[in-house]
């Protein structure tokens, strides 16, 4: 007999994930929702209502405007990046050639550390005295460069360090697709003339197109959570230079105990990622795309 | 005996074994890191030695994640720390909300403190009972090459002017050598580091009345002479922290520092670390329009009040505040003492020769605001003067700007 008939078994068998996705999910945020229109500094005890006043401290703050800037650019300087590296990676490792499965690994290895030696890695190299890059430039005759401490660039220092941790993951992603490309359609068109730019533009982009949104997706959602490299690199300076929202919301709730702002500035960050995934995700599954 | 009814007094008596381990003699104690955990550990370790019945616990943190971990631990009524270190700053917001206990009220703590320490640990400040004992009294000296000024010269620095006009000096004099250092990293470091500018310059963050109070011509003096450092240092002092500091002068890098902490002292001395053994003096930081406004900066030791060992955690208070402890703190770690009659022993005298400056500093030091939300304060000038340093803001507007924001977090 199918499921659907039985719809006491569809409920059922739907019921421990839904549980789950009570408790875990909608009860958490349902909480911050609220927690975000009360002034607290712990949970509900001792929380007055406040209404919209969080929201508009937010609006007003010059940090919470930074660090949504910050995050936003870093977002996609970091995603374009990654996944046009990935792209040119899988590209490359597509192809038949001597040494190409340690070149491979090699390639990999930076996604398998963890995120705080990644940092600790790039803090040393970034050093203004001793570091490994200036040290190069100084070598080559070239100037040290404040990668840490100009306000200018420091952000795209942390970017730099992201781009080598996750270009992997993407070309990962994109690999992936490319093998799943049919190799009688690249025999098909070299039969018909069509040269190595013809081939890329009209059989492996478009048939990779939504493998390059998903690594998109995965990569913007990540950036825009952003935290553990700049709590370790910079701890959000110099100024605020590279402060995050994720960042903000921790500065907020767990150093500021301003639960009331923090959670509204938390519901602000989900509102933006939220909508970034929802316009990925509608892109994704028209129909056209699947 | 039925499976459901084994399985139930299993349970039971897991849970009544998980009730018992909060009434063991046990204790658990949340301190910093560094030279501080150092010498905590040393503590653990001796007390270990004469209670071994005695499970103990140490948590080693940094000072944001201990002060996260303390507070959060207090407000969820965790009941999981029994000792608590705390940096003399986050006292006022801990007694405030009945989350250390009255020491007096358990016992006592026997010992002469250092006066400006000591009242710190009460609650009101000065006068009231003891919610703390101190353990590291730390005290913000400043620091200079005593070889480097006399051989161009120069006399040491009696304001901050003359520390701009000496650092120029020598740098301008000695190739490679920074004229001064300070800590330029946001947050607590550079807020420590500008405070005793801002007090000599006769500036405050809060004025009497509990206003903000940083929008004043003193405090941009103050702001100005500091960023006037900033070419003076080396490059990416914006980034610099206790242990650059340190290092820094340490190797023989820069010629003075701006804030010099005792417990970064202990190896000035050691020919086995230092290019500078004998050659660095520490002092009152120099003053301006006032006298020298040294910051206090004293670590204390205290009891959560939700500590199910609370007898034994402030036996274990007691045992690292005594004098014999404080004694081997200060030679093995490095840390200076809180007990005033130490810093005439002739030991420690002989191993640290800024002793007695250090005493006179402690005696004069200036405490941070006694606010409940100084941790919130201390961010947001810590963010205003680092975009000040890093060119982001200009002096005026950094003050104007952390004067309102400061004003509405004490508000808040």
């Amino acid at each position: 007999m199918r499921a659907q008939n039985r719809p006491w078994l569809l409920f059922v068998l739907m019921a421990p994930a839904t549980a789950l996705f009570l408790l875990l999910t909608a009860y958490p945020l349902a909480r911050l929702f609220l927690l975000s229109f009360a002034a607290s500094d712990h949970g509900f005890e001792g929380a007055v209502f406040v209404g919209l006043e969080n929201y508009a401290e937010l609006l007003q703050g010059r940090s919470f405007r930074r660090a949504l800037w910050n995050t936003a650019f870093f977002a996609l300087v970091a995603t374009v990046a990654e996944v046009l590296i990935g792209l040119g990676l899988a590209l490359l490792l597509d192809r038949a050639f001597a040494f190409r499965r340690t070149l491979t690994l090699i390639v990999l290895a930076p996604y398998v550390l963890s995120t705080i030696v990644v940092a600790a890695i790039w803090r040393a190299w970034f050093h203004y005295d001793v570091g490994f890059l200036n040290n190069t430039l100084r070598a080559l005759g070239l100037d040290g460069v404040p990668w840490l401490f100009d306000p200018n660039i420091a952000l795209l220092s942390i970017a730099l360090a992201d781009i080598w941790q996750n270009a992997p993951f993407c070309f990962l992603i994109l690999y992936a697709g490319l093998r799943s490309i049919p190799p009688e359609l690249y025999e098909a068109a070299r039969i018909d003339g069509a040269g190595a730019w013809r081939r890329l533009r009209d059989i492996t982009l478009p048939l990779l197109m939504p493998y390059l949104f998903v690594a998109a997706l995965m990569r913007t959602l990540d950036a825009f959570k952003l935290f553990d490299k700049v709590y370790a690199m910079t701890g959000g300076g110099p100024g605020n230079a590279t402060e995050t929202l994720s960042m903000h919301v921790h500065r907020l709730a767990f150093r500021f105990f301003d639960i009331g702002l923090a959670s509204a500035a938390a519901v602000a960050m989900i509102l933006v990622a939220g909508t970034l995934g929802a316009v990925y995700a509608a892109r994704l599954l028209r129909p056209e795309a699947r | 005996m039925h499976k459901p009814f084994a399985a139930l007094a299993v349970a039971a008596a897991l849970a009544s074994s998980t009730v018992d381990a909060h009434a063991q003699d046990r204790l658990v104690i949340a301190g910093r890191d560094a030279a501080f955990g150092t010498a905590l550990a040393r503590m653990v370790e001796a007390y270990q030695q004469l209670n071994p019945s005695v499970r103990i616990e140490r948590l080693e943190l940094p000072g944001g994640p201990l002060y996260e971990r303390i507070a959060l631990n207090a407000r969820e009524r965790a009941r999981a720390l029994d000792v608590v270190m705390l940096d003399d700053i986050w006292a006022p917001e801990f007694m405030a909300n009945n989350w250390l206990a009255d020491l007096d009220r358990l016992g006592g703590v026997p010992g002469t403190f250092v006066k400006s320490a000591d009242a710190v640990s009460r609650n009101p400040v000065g006068t009231g009972p003891r919610f703390a004992a101190p353990m590291v009294g730390n005290v913000a000296m400043f620091a200079y090459r005593g070889d480097l000024l006399a051989k161009h010269g120069l006399q040491p620095p009696r304001s901050w002017s003359e520390v701009a006009t000496i650092a120029r000096t020598i740098q301008e004099r000695e190739p490679g050598m920074a004229g001064v250092a300070f800590r330029g990293i946001r947050g607590n470091p550079i807020v420590t580091g500008f405070l005793p500018i801002l007090g000599a310059f006769g500036g405050e963050i809060i004025d009497a009345q509990g206003r903000a109070a940083l929008d004043s011509p003193a405090a941009l003096a103050a702001l100005e002479q500091f960023l006037a450092l900033r070419p003076l240092a080396p490059r990416g002092v914006e980034t610099w922290n206790a242990t650059e500091v340190r290092e820094a002068m340490e190797q023989g890098r820069i010629a003075m520092s701006a804030e010099f902490w005792p417990g970064w002292a202990g190896t000035l001395d050691d020919a086995s670390r230092s290019r500078v053994v004998g050659n660095v003096n520490l002092v009152s930081p120099p003053g301006q329009t006032r006298g020298p406004a040294p910051m206090l900066g004293a670590w204390m030791l205290a009891v959560a009040a939700d500590s199910p060992n609370a007898a034994r955690a402030l036996d274990f208070i007691r045992f690292v505040v005594s004098p014999e402890n404080q004694k081997r703190i200060a030679i093995e770690t490095g840390n200076p003492p809180t007990l005033a009659a130490l810093y005439a022993d002739a030991d420690l005298v002989r191993q640290f020769r800024w002793y007695p400056a250090q005493l006179q500093a402690l005696e004069n030091a200036v405490a941070r605001p006694r606010i409940a939300q100084w941790n919130r304060v201390e961010a947001i000038l810590g963010e205003h003067l680092q975009m000040a340093l890093v060119g982001q803001t200009q002096p005026r507007e950094a003050l104007a700007e952390a004067n309102r924001e400061i004003q509405r977090a004490i508000a808040r």
